[in-house]
């Protein structure tokens, strides 16, 4: 599950770095404040979320006593 | 700062657990309720004055910083957004209302307002919103309120399991339409929706663009419970508590659909871009999938939420028409489908507060207890299949029509046959719970409290009453839909 979650993490992390890379690509190797800006935010959203998460896999520890996500399958139909 | 109507439900949201504390302390816990219930109403009160400022001017812009666009955040209301602020907050003042009994067994049910509080605010922050980055602020603030709100009863496994499953779809979602906005910025150089469409509306489609219209139908389509996208739905709404189903249902997967036709239909052209085909398939699929995933269930809320699906899919008619008409039928349905389908979860919840299951099968002949309920679950009912003189009919009609207009009338012809399809499941129920005998299990179970009654009872006034006389909710998403269709204002005002 925590892998799990690390993969959302990474996927924002590029978009984070898309936003760079186009910035920087624009104004010939500087950085444009507005993506500045904008990656920074994200990256508190993120941070957000990833919390609650951890939040979430840590009750669900609780409840099933393992990390493996493959586990969670009682909810089904 | 963000217009009356956000900044006070903002403030009560942040000045709510303070209230919660000091009314735990004083020992009057009915006082966070009732200040729950108020931020709600002094919103709702904020929003008619905003509603005739934008009635005379058509559409308002409001900066947030002091300089404003291209690169500052700014809000943009029009018609539109006004339309579904006004569903978000009905369905919001009758859900909290019932919650005051519904929850009143819960702990942490200040945390509880407060989320309820939050996820509202951030719903009408996203269709207020005029760039895509505040955009993408409320709708994470949105999101995330609605995890912890699925995961509210941590104590049992059910909830957990489902809220996991939904917050990793949904931040996937979440994420995808940031990368989507990272490929408008490196093409555009800002994120104001007037900006991008001036840019990207004349241009020629390429593979870039095809790919962005591609990752924003995935990312909305996770949070509108698209059928590739939908497997978070029948879990995380059966699980939530009901009060909080009813708003998820009713009015978050709506949000998807607003940024879905608001952010195609202002930025990528249809006649250009011709992105009616793939949506018009996403809709087939998903109106066929959900009516038949409904007829196999045995849990009452698993089947209203497939049901919820295959509401989806009618909406989607319209926006896959893109016409005046279609928009109109489109956001119409999502006006009455908040009420059918939240007054349908409030009843289940209303059954499950004083039955204690949810199995339909042991719900049998309830309506011989709770005849008040039972006969307003079944005007939500009707009012869901469709049928005349309740105001599911009246969309549905106008979304029929629009799609024989448009010349797509295999979309007309799925969706009747889909309409008469779910009188299957809908009929089922209603036969179990009003025609059966009593099972032994709910011999002894008593009509709902009368706060939770009122609401319903209200809600299947407006039903029946939008049914007979639906004027007024009709011209109001006329103009919703000539609002939305009209892009050369929007983009004149920012400019």
């Amino acid at each position: 599950m925590v892998k799990l979650l690390l993969g959302i993490v990474i996927l924002a992390n590029a978009a984070n770095l898309s936003f760079i890379s186009f910035s920087t690509f624009r104004y010939g190797g500087a950085i444009d404040p507005f993506a500045h800006t904008i990656v920074l935010m994200a990256i508190v959203i993120e941070a957000f979320v990833t919390a609650v998460g951890l939040a979430m896999i840590l009750n669900a520890y609780r409840h099933y006593r393992t990390l493996d996500v493959r586990k969670l399958r009682k909810l089904r139909w | 700062m963000f217009t009356p109507v956000l900044d006070s439900i903002l403030f009560f949201m942040v000045s709510l657990p303070i209230v919660g504390w000091l009314a735990q302390k004083i020992g009057l816990n009915r006082i966070r309720d009732v200040y729950a219930i108020l931020g709600f109403m002094l919103s709702g009160y904020a929003l008619i004055g905003l509603y005739e400022e934008v009635s005379k001017s058509r559409i308002i812009l409001i900066k947030i910083a002091t300089f404003g666009p291209p690169l500052g955040a700014c809000l943009v209301i029009d018609t539109l957004s006004i339309f579904m602020a006004f569903t978000f907050l009905l369905l919001s003042i009758f859900v909290s209302v019932y919650s005051v009994r519904y929850m009143e067994h819960e702990t942490r049910v200040t945390e509880y307002y407060a989320l309820f509080l939050g996820m509202v605010a951030g719903m009408i922050g996203v269709v207020f919103a005029g760039d895509f980055f505040t955009f993408f602020i409320f709708w994470e603030l949105m999101c995330v309120t609605s995890y912890v709100l699925v995961a509210f009863r941590k104590e049992l496994w059910a909830p957990i399991e489902a809220a996991f499953k939904y917050l990793i779809m949904s931040t996937f979602g979440s994420v995808t339409i940031f990368f989507a906005m990272s490929f408008l910025y490196g093409m555009v150089g800002t994120l104001n929706f007037a900006h991008l469409a001036t840019s990207i509306r004349t241009v020629t489609p390429n593979y870039w663009l095809y790919l962005t219209i591609a990752m924003i139908v995935v990312g909305f389509g996770i949070k509108a419970a698209i059928v590739p996208f939908h497997t978070w739905l029948p879990d995380a709404h059966p699980e939530a508590p009901s009060s909080v189903s009813a708003l998820l249902s009713g009015i978050l997967i709506a949000c998807g659909i607003y940024g879905l036709s608001r952010i195609l239909i202002l930025i990528f052209n249809p006649a250009q871009f011709q992105w009616g085909i793939l949506v018009a398939i996403l809709s087939v699929i998903t109106m066929t999938i959900g009516n038949f995933m409904a007829l196999l269930q045995s849990d009452v809320k698993r089947l209203l939420a497939y049901s919820s699906i295959a509401h989806i899919g009618y909406i989607l008619v319209g926006v896959a028409v893109a016409t005046e008409t279609g928009l109109g039928g489109a956001f119409l349905h999502v006006f009455n489908h908040s009420l059918m389908k939240g007054l349908a979860f409030l009843c289940a919840g209303a059954f499950i507060h004083q039955a204690g299951t949810r199995k339909l099968n042991e719900l049998a002949g309830i309506g011989r207890r709770m005849p008040i309920s039972a006969f307003v679950f079944c005007v939500a009912l009707l009012a869901l299949l469709g049928v005349p003189s309740l105001n599911g009919f009246i969309s549905k009609l106008i979304l029929v029509k629009a799609a024989i207009e448009a010349n797509a009338s295999i979309l007309a012809i799925v969706l009747v046959i889909n309409s008469v399809f779910s009188a299957a499941y809908y009929l089922r129920i209603m036969q179990i719970i009003m025609l059966a005998s009593p099972a032994r299990k709910i011999a002894k179970v008593k009509e709902a409290p009368l706060a939770m009654v009122i609401p319903m009872c209200m809600m299947a006034l407006l039903i029946v009453f939008f049914g007979v006389y639906p004027e007024p909710v009709t011209v109001f998403a006329e103009k919703t839909a000539s609002a939305i269709l009209n892009v050369q204002e929007f983009i004149k005002l920012v400019y």
